[in-house]
């Protein structure tokens, strides 16, 4: 949760209020995610993607290097999260807020740790050589819930990708093929983990949160920066279409119920399916209309 | 090396659901801060020492500016097999000091401290698995040491799962090989106040490694609450004496 917005006393009670009643400012209902939209850039491994007015941009680039000593069947990714003040004025350049480190560690759990992305597939020459991928987010607009959007935009990101086609001649030389001489290949992706966050009010105080057994705690999906100021604690899943779940996250915050956290991780698992496929079309879509436009070119 | 043989008992010769030796003590430091404890789970053996409630040092801050609770963990080289030197800027360390933080923000009654901070710093002496379930409870008791008012216990133990076996509060070894769930529980309830998983876990496997998770903090809050009360009437009965 960004620091920084000090909210009126009025604002945050409205807030409260109406999402006891079950509403939500911008209209959606509690367990609603926004809508997400994707576009797909021109070349190879760009992405943008905007849920309600959070944007991002994703860029994906790939270079050859020498992969680490200790593992040497394996190329190298990493995934850059530097959150610019463009994002929001409440964001600071150079010193990182705790919640950046904390959202930087999530995208690094949930899509580098979770072997979403095949490393192996990666290596060239065992030991000496390997494809070394740079995921850089730019975040553009900020308006709640940077997690989800960054994990949703960099598995787009990575599955538009396509690195140059490579050969190894007889002197163990890599010649690299320019992308209009070769037809350029795909990076392998395992499994496509989505993030889901969960933000927490508590309609009552806090004695009735720790020691009484309501569960009357509000519980909301995809939380925008107005939430986000005002919540207490969030939770945030993140889950493939193999109902595993990759990665939870919950900070401390407003103590939940057991089964509560299990309602969440259904729900969330259901928003992750829906994502997946939106994900795939996109991809899908966007194959679709190159491979015409390659036709075009030939004819 | 097996994690779990058929007969059902683990590297370490315990069964699924036993726990570890778990040790503490409170006030181990009194001249050095205000409380302090000291927690054994197994071999993980954490020192942690309270400062505070006290002025805060810029005077100058507004007053809601940052938290009023601060957590730093030392890691000497020495602590794991090994020998590597930790950094005091090491993304890991530093996401455990702010789930530390933000889970005691809670359970801390903040509203009596205000404009005051306090500070926690904790130091590894040796990690062998556990490491921020043990940093959770040895908060918790060097506060209770300190005085400072909180609404309860925070408990913590992690289950990790082996095949479709849970097994509870995992050490080094376990938990390189398994993927775990780490919880916090407030009290005796059935409320999580931290929950993380960083490997992936079956959806349906969630329920059964809650369910023991949290009867594993309660069995660890026990002792806990024992200790404390131990210390209690040990100083009790030293001003009656007198």
């Amino acid at each position: 949760m960004p620091k920084g917005i000090d909210v009126s006393n009025v604002a945050k009670d409205f807030e409260l209020e109406s999402l006891k009643q079950g509403l939500r400012l911008d209209g959606r209902k509690l367990n609603e995610f926004r809508d997400v939209e994707i576009n797909i850039g021109n070349s190879y491994g760009s992405v943008d993607v905007k849920l309600g007015k959070t944007r991002i941009a994703v860029r994906i680039s790939a270079e050859i290097v020498a992969p680490f000593e200790d593992r040497p069947f394996e190329g190298l990714f990493m995934i850059n999260t530097e959150i610019s003040p463009m994002a929001s004025a409440m964001f600071e350049s150079g010193r990182q807020s705790d919640e950046e480190i904390l959202i930087s560690r999530l995208i690094e759990k949930a899509v580098r740790r979770s072997n979403a992305l095949d490393l192996e597939s990666l290596c060239i020459i065992a030991g000496e050589k390997c494809w070394s991928i740079r995921a850089d987010i730019h975040y553009l607009d900020y308006d709640g819930n940077f997690a989800d959007i960054s994990c949703i935009g960099v598995l787009c990101a990575l599955l538009h990708f396509k690195k140059p086609d490579i050969t190894i001649n007889e002197h163990q030389e890599i010649i690299v093929h320019p992308i209009n001489e070769r037809v350029p290949v795909p990076l392998s992706i395992l499994h496509i983990p989505i993030c889901v966050t969960f933000a927490f009010f508590n309609p009552n105080d806090v004695e009735e949160n720790i020691k009484g057994d309501s569960n009357a705690e509000l519980i909301v999906v995809d939380p925008t920066m107005g939430e986000e100021l005002l919540a207490y604690g969030s939770l945030t899943l993140t889950m493939n279409k193999n109902r595993e779940l990759v990665q939870i996250s919950k900070a401390g915050g407003l103590s939940i119920d057991a089964m509560v956290i299990m309602d969440c991780s259904n729900l969330a698992y259901e928003i992750a399916c829906r994502i997946t496929d939106q994900i795939r079309e996109a991809i899908k879509a966007d194959d679709a209309k190159r491979a015409e436009k390659r036709l075009e070119i030939r004819l | 090396m097996e994690v779990y043989s058929p007969e059902g008992l683990r590297a370490d010769g315990r069964r699924w659901n036993e726990v570890r030796n778990f040790k503490c003590h409170i006030n181990t430091h009194q001249n050095s801060s205000d409380g302090s404890s000291y927690v054994e789970m197994g071999n993980t053996k954490v020192v942690c020492l309270v400062s505070g409630p006290m002025e805060s040092p810029s005077s100058g801050r507004k007053p809601n500016s940052s938290s009023n609770l601060t957590v730093s963990i030392s890691m000497p080289s020495f602590v794991s097999n090994s020998r590597k030197k930790f950094k005091k800027n090491d993304k890991r360390i530093q996401e455990l000091c702010i789930f530390l933080v933000k889970t005691f923000e809670q359970i801390v009654i903040m509203k009596n401290y205000p404009r005051t901070i306090i500070s926690i710093s904790i130091v590894v002496l040796s990690q062998d698995g556990g490491l921020l379930p043990s940093c959770v409870n040895a908060i918790t008791l060097a506060l209770i040491d300190a005085g400072i008012s909180m609404y309860d216990y925070v408990s913590s133990i992690n289950v990790g799962l082996y095949d479709t076996t849970p097994l509870l509060d995992l050490n080094h070894l376990e938990e390189n090989d398994l993927s775990f769930l780490t919880l916090g529980v407030v009290g005796k309830s059935e409320k999580i106040s931290l929950l993380l998983l960083e490997d992936k876990l079956s959806l349906d496997n969630l329920e059964k490694l809650l369910a023991i998770g949290i009867v594993g903090c309660h069995r660890i809050r026990d002792i806990m609450d024992q200790e404390i009360r131990r210390h209690g009437n040990l100083r009790l009965s030293k001003i009656t004496n007198k």
